[in-house]
């Protein structure tokens, strides 16, 4: 790595990182992985890019892990609960602790994990950081009235996100797709179980200590720090932290065997909406279903592919239209997304997407039109680890789904070697009408 | 206030001079402004173009033309190529242009990594200085203008509802108050014709700014600044703007819907801005009083972390749009600014109550100001917190033009400075001149609106109720007065509308 340039403006701790050119490998910095006995794992990647230093707690429990009957949204949860402070730093002091260092800090919480982030400037202020975060997730304290306080405000949240028919057709798109796992649900849960969060200290207990363990998380530090420093903190604050030895079984999903629809019925005039979803694998850097989806995603569902311009731009059925395949431990689901402007085109939307999915499976993809999609894929990414924050943001998924940051040059590696050949392949083993779940949203009844 | 103009520097020749001088600008204000941010080696390159004008120029009746404009431009063909030619020219790129649109400022911005550096710039360029102007681009994005004010903005986003119909509350009849996107009735009028004629009219050197940051090479600026050239000399004068409009006690606007949660949006006009020397003394008050999703927040503390009532409460001293790590975006720079609190959804049960505290505390604030703790505690915030403002690129250019927008050399290292001299007396005074509890604009999102209204001006007790059966006692006691604390509300001030009615036409819909 290369020192940074001296052209500071006045604020010297803004800097951009040098990035290696795509070409070379798509993550370019040096990292460790170190694991302490109780079984936490740290992943240390120092950075020439002063005083920045983003620190990351990643436990690695999300709706994935809520296998209990009536108690989706626990993972979630636990993202409110964990900002109440312990007894030795309360939520009083935690606050000020914050507040003094100026920190950017917040949590989310996805399908597979929960990630707690701080990010703040100046190295002196790392012994602190570590003190204060391994006590908050070790000496975590909350009583059954901030539980029943902390559950209405998650009802708000939902509450919050109600006006929202992107997130309404979501739901309703995994709850028909999914029988037995549960991405089910999404990371808020049903409305039905939040309202009763507050009954359920007693639950809330056993999903800590299943899932609040060392031999669960792992810890990430990016920036302006020197490893062994940071490992004499690391053993001296979270080595105590006793290890769970859960054993987490996620159901298996069966395999779908009739294609299926689901209606929701928007209360006031909006833009009809459609998505259809086919079962797709896990995250894999080794095997290329996934990497081959991917990218077949890409090709015929982007901005650039013909049916996009087709419905969006020529036609102009469509106000927006998309695919997404997110990466999930467990096999998930590769979603076609479209934004419809009349209900009466709701139809003949659904027909064009099938039929695209169907020439997926019976045209091999050009391989000057792959090498577009691989250059896309690899700036985007480059872009992406523009500064020390975008490094950590961008690896936190990655190192939840791997643990290894190697994972993603392995991933790239393997975009590389997937062919049109491939590609054909994979699409005619998961494009299977009976493996489809459609959802739409309109106002009132549709069909 | 707009180009403070500091150095000049025409004709940026030698290399080496170019990559010494951080910006330059020229004193003319007829022609084209420069602000460039070398960062050696950067294998990244900003673009950042600053339009000095904003919907607050929308000539009347023809609300929204601007923002359609710069969707023609940065969603439409070019002279040479259709859209969809652009579109898969930038694809392998992974490049995007990207628009904001505000009431007196808009910008186009892009980042590319410096292989695609050519390619893009040209294509870039082409976007701003030859449109295309095709009849098939424009009916696409003018549709989707008027799906976003027709569909969205009242169906499927109420907490941007209630934030714009403050807006509507605050400004209404000046060149503040309407939507960016304007109206159904003013959109639906506008002819492509209309377009090109205001795309004459406002691309005219002088309003602006070529903004650079990154890896670029050294004679790059003196390409672009050549290339825009061609536009034609000249610029658009800063908006006149009348006296701002205080509320006259407490104004309440309800949009009526069906809807389990109410959403909530209150402020009224302030007289200051980041060119005044008071901003750093009540941007303390105001981030101690609710800092934007923040525990800091004293009103996140007692509706949320108290009561558990919803999400977040928040209040600012300036237009608020959250960028990156939910620190504030830049360039939305305004001569005026005004104070708001925002408080997300809660059920429709508690509405009265939530409302009732909001006010009350708003009351505490202006009548005892801030302890001396919290105000230490909070100047501590700021001073660490701006120091994580602007870390990508396009963050330190933009918080470069906003700098110079308002006359600061660096407002974020000017911050670090102001902010640690300002005196905890300075900021109950600055609280005391520029805050009022007793006259606000209020926009409600909820149903049975007339039920609230009648509750409202009747001031019937509004009692919480909790999921906690055990909640504590010192939280009960201060419920109960929280409870009947009276608001000074008269029927004729509270006004309700179907939120469907909204942004049909310019204003706020009668009944």
């Amino acid at each position: 790595m290369r020192k940074v340039p001296l052209f500071w403006p006045a604020l010297s701790l803004l800097v951009c990182l040098p990035l290696k050119l795509p070409g070379a490998e798509i993550f370019p910095f040096d990292y460790r992985i170190e694991q302490l006995e109780n079984g936490l794992k740290i992943i240390s990647i120092p950075l020439d890019n002063p005083h920045i230093i983003s620190y990351y707690t990643i436990i690695r429990s999300g709706s994935r892990n809520e296998v209990d009957p009536g108690k989706s949204g626990f993972a979630h949860f636990f993202e409110h609960i964990i900002f109440k402070g312990t007894k030795a730093v309360p939520r009083d002091a935690y606050d000020a602790y914050l507040t003094r260092l100026g920190a950017g800090t917040n949590g989310y919480t996805t399908d597979d994990y929960t990630c707690y982030y701080t990010v703040f400037a100046g190295r002196e202020n790392l012994e602190e950081v570590v003190r204060t975060e391994a006590d908050r997730f070790i000496h975590l304290y909350y009583d059954e009235e901030m539980l029943k306080t902390e559950a209405p405000v998650i009802e708000g949240e939902y509450y919050a996100s109600l006006s929202n028919p992107g997130r309404r057709i979501y739901e309703l798109l995994r709850d028909t797709a999914f029988e037995k796992h549960p991405y089910k649900h999404s990371t808020l849960g049903y409305l039905r179980d939040i309202k009763d969060m507050p009954n359920q200290f007693a639950y809330s207990r056993l999903f800590k200590s299943r899932f609040y363990a060392p031999d669960n998380t792992i810890l990430m530090v990016v920036g302006d720090f020197d490893h062994a420093d940071l490992m004499d903190l690391v053993r001296r604050h979270y080595g105590g932290w006793e290890r769970s030895g859960y054993t987490l079984s996620t159901p298996v999903e069966p395999p779908q065997v009739l294609a299926k629809r689901a209606h929701y019925e928007w209360p006031t005039d909006t833009l009809p909406r459609l998505a259809i979803g086919f079962h797709g694998p896990a995250y894999s850097d080794t095997m290329t279903d996934k990497a081959a989806l991917d990218l077949l995603a890409e090709i015929f569902f982007s901005r650039r592919a013909p049916l996009y311009q087709k419905l969006v731009i020529e036609e102009q059925k469509c106000a927006s239209f998309y695919a997404a395949f997110a990466d999930h431990r467990d096999p998930f689901l590769l979603i076609f997304t479209a934004v419809v402007k009349d209900n009466d085109d709701m139809g003949y939307v659904e027909e064009q997407i099938f039929d695209e999915i169907e020439r997926t499976k019976n045209e091999l993809v050009l391989e000057s039109v792959l090498a577009l999609v691989k250059s896309n894929i690899k700036y985007a990414f480059a872009e992406a680890l523009g500064t020390t924050d975008g490094v950590a943001g961008s690896l936190a998924l990655f190192v939840s789904l791997a643990e290894d940051p190697g994972t993603i040059n392995r991933l790239f590696d393997l975009y590389e070697r997937v062919t049109p050949e491939i590609m054909q392949e994979t699409a005619k083993k998961y494009f299977q009408r009976t493996n489809s779940t459609v959802a739409t949203l309109a106002r009132g009844e549709f069909r | 206030m707009k180009k403070a103009a500091t150095s000049i520097l025409s004709g940026i020749g030698a290399m080496s001079l170019a990559l010494l001088i951080l910006s330059c600008v020229r004193t003319n204000q007829e022609r084209l402004t420069l602000e460039l941010l070398p960062v050696g080696n950067s294998p990244l390159i900003g673009f950042r173009i600053l339009l000095e004008f904003g919907s607050s120029h929308d000539p009347p009746g023809q609300e929204g033309i601007g923002a359609l404009m710069l969707s023609l431009l940065a969603g439409g063909g070019t002279r040479d190529m259709s859209y969809r030619q652009i579109m898969e020219a930038f694809y392998p790129m992974a490049a995007a242009v990207r628009i904001q649109m505000d009431k007196e400022m808009a910008a186009f911005t892009g980042t590319i990594h410096i292989d695609n550096l050519e390619a893009f710039y040209a294509i870039f360029k082409d976007m701003l200085l030859n449109p295309g102007f095709r009849a098939e681009d424009y009916a696409r994005l003018k549709a989707d203008q008027l799906n976003f004010l027709q569909k969205n903005l009242v169906g499927n986003m109420d907490e941007q509802l209630g934030k714009e119909i403050l807006n509507l509350m605050m400004y209404e009849g000046q060149p503040y108050g309407h939507n960016e996107n304007g109206t159904v009735e003013s959109v639906r009028g506008i002819t492509l014709e209309d377009v090109k004629d205001y795309y004459r009219r406002r691309f005219l050197q002088g309003n602006l700014t070529l903004g650079l940051v990154g890896g670029y090479p050294a004679d790059f600026p003196r390409r672009m600044e050549e290339d825009f050239s061609v536009l034609p000399e000249g610029h658009t004068p800063t908006v006149t703007l009348p006296a701002q409009r205080r509320p006259q006690g407490l104004e309440f606007v309800i949009a009526e819907k069906q809807t389990p949660a109410t959403a909530i949006s209150m402020g009224f006009p302030v007289s200051l801005t980041r060119a005044d020397d008071d901003f750093f003394a009540l941007w303390i008050a105001v981030s101690h009083f609710g800092e934007h999703r923040q525990s800091l927040s004293h009103l996140f503390q007692k509706i949320r972390e108290e009561r558990g009532q919803n999400y977040g409460d928040y209040a600012y001293i300036e237009h608020f749009i959250q960028g990156r790590g939910k620190f504030p975006d830049t360039n939305y720079g305004r001569q005026h600014q005004y104070f708001s609190i925002w408080i997300r959804p809660l059920a429709n049960t508690n509405r009265h109550f939530v409302l009732r505290l909001a006010l009350r505390e708003l009351r505490r604030l202006v009548e005892e100001g801030i302890p001396e703790d919290r105000f230490r505690l909070t100047q501590q915030y700021l001073l660490n917190s701006t120091r994580l403002y602007a870390q990508t690129l396009q963050e330190r250019l933009g918080w470069k033009m906003d700098s110079r927008y308002y006359g600061n050399d660096d407002f974020l290292a000017e911050a670090q400075k102001r902010l640690a001299r300002v005196s905890h007396l300075q900021v109950n005074a600055a609280i005391r001149k520029y805050l009022d509890f007793e006259n606000v604009y209020i926009a409600v999102i909820t149903q049975d609106a007339h039920a609230f209204k009648d509750a409202l001006v009747a001031n019937t007790p509004s009692p919480i109720t909790y999921a906690n059966p055990d909640m504590p006692s010192a939280i009960l006691d201060e419920d109960l007065i929280i409870q009947s604390f009276p608001l000074d509300v008269t029927p004729d001030k509270v006004r309700i509308a179907a939120a469907a009615h909204f942004f049909q036409r310019t204003g706020v819909p009668d009944e």
